[in-house]
């Protein structure tokens, strides 16, 4: 079980027959035009074969957003006559192996795909990732039709970092939003809650145990500092104050603690303290919990039969607002050139098509979320969609209220870990206040350590 | 050394050394020197080796636990001298605890186990039908991986889905919180390590037995000693050198537990589950705080080295 934000354990994506023959076509279209099918007059002016004949080493961590595209490298291939190799490690492993290379300085990884929710901070600080601002300008890098702009605010807020210098193209988007149980719903004639209150409602009303509990999200330390940014956004409180000291110490914390830890204690399954998304989302199919919110990725799953007991029966929406605004905390993934490697351009090409439009609709009709505007609105993904429309509504919904979900920080783990030993503690009966002053002093002793 | 030679004459092996020999003698100089420094030589690429495998690993991370490094290409080690001693031994209470926790948890599962597995050898020293089967089945626990099994016990513990509640309530008691409270997650744990590792001291335990006289016991029952009494009186004090050994070997594995905890509760919940080797990976892998991580290691290195010696000192003193 990853410790991360994990999304290792997602469906493998479907690709229909119609979609193979239309993207067969568009390989044999673009190894005389280039991939852009859409506007080949665009792109006949792009030189992708100059650097033939190089090799590139990419490391991948496991993600469905990977899966999916390396299954078109060929592609790119014979598109630019370079050859790639990869490999991809589970996210904990693979980040590991990672820093081991970049600190030994090997220059061995070309690019990898970056989880800028865990290491934007520490990565830049360490000078491990390549800032593509003069590659991104540069027309005989990228090409004309890649349009820079079509990827959503949230996703370039979170590869830009403090010196302006941008870390890497946004591939995956998540955004945490609402699950709940469409036929139960329908039975009370509710509407899925528009507040807090109306939330912490419903789980009450809906909490009937042994059948049936209220609510359901992670509890397990490091895990639920993801779900956990929801509830600190809504409720007014932040990471840091204006002068990058911890913010832990406001009153906003205090409730944020008090919602967070008390719904699980009253409302959640037994043993929810240590639950992750594998352990809520084993319970939600199960048909044991009314409602649940987690990436909205996860919910891939949840509509086959196979595995769930209540397909067809989940509805999805936005997260609600809370009395400081609606917000959701959303992480981004992105592919990354490594500042160490030999042939960044050439790399950087590699980032260039992955992240395209056609491959965010390839992404995307494999129910894998793109940052990508253009791919939303494509009118094959409307036709053909792999999952339920309020899942598409929700999503799009939820990128508009989005923001980076943790600490833009160098020891993001450890802060998880941190926030995350109080949320147990306080799920197992400690007042809030009283762990979150411990945690605060904590918090403040790794900033003055990683931040100085 | 001199080698006796059939006929009764003496060769020196180390070239010319007897008067007369037969012509052993080398020819060159370097296969001279050789021949002189044989002991040296021979064993110096096993030595080299582990030097290198063992002894540089070991020099390093105690080199290392004096620095302080936040691994990263910008940013060299920095020598701090013994603060990250220091601040193990007075500043960091999770590491305190973290101690105490890995002690007590080896103590719990070590006296279980041995008590278990005694039983258990007692029991299959003895002849009954279908011995040899039911054997093999008692160490297969032993033989699974050990990551494998904790996955199976992620799913057996789970509070709603999981297999060990439902047997609980179908006889009539009810559910418990397994590794999902703080309260009962480190005896949650110690169950899976005592079902895994029993069977290592049953194994020990019925060589030792295999291995025992029967003259004492005969002549204690011609005394008219008790089944009891044989056992507490005879078998017993003369399994204890086996038994401190199977002990010496599951508390040193016990003290470095990692696998099924990392698996399980990955320290959770809360800090309940976590010892000292969780505590320094989280150091080392997920904060890649380097320097105070390898002062961990240091640490934890010296307490299984202090528990080694003891029981080794302990089964000095109490070898027949």
């Amino acid at each position: 079980m990853s410790r991360d934000h994990a999304r290792s354990n997602h469906a493998p994506a479907t690709v229909s027959r119609r979609t193979v023959l239309k993207l067969g076509a568009a390989a044999a279209a673009s190894a005389a035009t280039g991939p852009f099918v859409w506007t080949p007059a665009r792109a006949q002016g792009f030189n992708w074969k100059r650097f033939q004949g190089k090799e590139l080493f990419f490391l991948f961590y496991k993600h469905p957003w990977v899966d999916e595209i390396v299954k078109f490298i060929p592609e790119f291939e014979s598109l630019t006559g370079m050859k790639v190799q990869y490999e991809v490690l589970p996210e904990v492993q693979g980040r590991q192996k990672l820093v081991v290379e970049m600190t030994g300085g090997s220059g061995g990884v070309d690019g990898f795909h970056s989880s800028t929710h865990v290491e934007k901070r520490r990565f830049w600080k360490s000078g491990w990732y390549q800032a593509l601002n003069g590659f991104l300008e540069d027309r005989s890098l990228t090409p004309p039709d890649f349009d820079w702009n079509d990827i959503v605010a949230g996703a370039k807020a979170a590869v830009l970092q403090p010196d302006k210098s941008i870390s890497g193209i946004p591939t995956f988007v998540d955004p945490f939003v609402l699950f709940y149980r469409k036929d139960v719903y329908a039975q009370k004639g509710w509407k899925p809650p528009r507040t807090v209150a109306e939330l912490e409602a419903q789980a009450k009303a809906l909490h009937n145990p042994p059948g049936m509990y209220g609510i359901v999200y992670r509890g397990l330390k490091n895990a639920n500092a993801t779900p956990w940014a929801y509830m600190l956004f809504v409720m007014g409180g932040d990471y840091l104050t204006k002068d990058g000291k911890s913010a832990m110490n406001a009153p906003e914390w205090v409730k944020t603690m008090d919602l967070y830890a008390g719904m699980l204690r009253r409302y959640g399954p037994p043993g929810v303290v240590n639950f992750n998304w594998y352990e809520c989302s084993s319970a939600f199919m199960q048909g044991q919990v009314g409602l649940y919110y987690d990436g909205v990725n996860f919910a891939n799953q949840f509509e086959d039969p196979a595995k769930s007991k209540v397909a067809g029966k989940v509805g999805y929406a936005v997260l609600p607002a809370g009395p400081a605004g609606h917000f959701t905390p959303t992480f981004t993934n992105a592919m990354a050139v490594s500042a160490q490697s030999r042939n960044k351009e050439a790399a950087y090409l590699f980032c260039v098509w992955s992240t395209n439009k056609q491959n965010a609709v390839r992404e995307l009709l494999a129910g894998v979320g793109v940052g990508r505007a253009s791919a939303w609105s494509n009118p094959e993904v409307k036709a053909k969609p792999k999952m339920p429309q309020d899942w598409y509504d929700a999503y799009l919904e939820s990128l508009k209220i989005g923001r980076p979900g943790l600490p833009e920080i160098a020891g993001v783990t450890e802060y998880r870990d941190l926030i995350g030993v109080a949320i147990q503690k306080a799920i197992e009966g400690a007042p809030s206040a009283q762990v979150l002053a411990d945690t605060h002093r904590d918090f403040q002793e790794l900033l003055n350590k990683t931040e100085g | 050394m001199t080698l006796p030679l059939p006929s009764g004459e003496r060769v020196g092996v180390r070239g010319a050394a007897a008067p007369g020999a037969p012509a052993l003698a080398p020819a060159s100089s370097l296969a001279r020197w050789a021949h002189r420094h044989a002991r040296w030589l021979f064993p110096a690429p096993a030595v080299l080796l582990v030097a290198a495998i063992i002894a540089y690993p070991i020099v390093y991370t105690v080199w290392m636990s004096l620095q302080e490094w936040f691994i990263s290409s910008l940013t060299a080690p920095k020598f701090i001298g013994l603060a990250n001693y220091q601040k193990i031994l007075v500043a960091d209470a999770r590491f305190r605890e973290a101690f105490f926790r890995t002690v007590y948890f080896t103590f719990l599962v070590v006296t279980a186990e041995t008590v278990l597995g005694v039983a258990m050898a007692l029991l299959f020293n003895r002849e009954f039908w279908g011995r040899g089967l039911l054997r093999t089945f008692a160490i297969l626990p032993m033989v699974a991986t050990p990551t494998a099994i904790a996955l199976v016990f992620v799913m057996m513990y789970h509070p709603t889905l999981g297999v060990a509640n439902y047997l609980l309530t179908v006889v009539g008691l009810p559910p418990f919180k397994w590794t999902y409270s703080s309260q009962t997650a480190l005896y949650a744990l110690a169950l899976v390590d005592v079902w895994e590792w029993t069977p290592l001291i049953m194994l020990i335990a019925l060589a030792g037995l295999a291995s025992l006289p029967r003259e004492p016991y005969e002549a204690a029952w011609i005394d008219g000693a008790s089944t009891l009494q044989a056992f507490w009186r005879i078998t017993l004090p003369l399994l204890r050198p086996t038994l401190v050994v199977a002990i010496l070997f599951r508390a040193i594995d016990a003290l470095k537990t990692f696998d099924i905890i990392y698996v399980i509760t990955q320290g959770g919940p809360a800090n309940s589950t976590e010892t000292i080797n969780i505590l320094l990976f989280n150091q080392a892998f997920s904060y890649f705080n380097m320097g105070y991580a390898s002062s961990m290691a240091v640490a934890l290195f010296a307490t299984v080295m202090g528990a080694s010696l003891i029981l080794i000192k302990v089964r000095r003193t109490t070898t027949w």
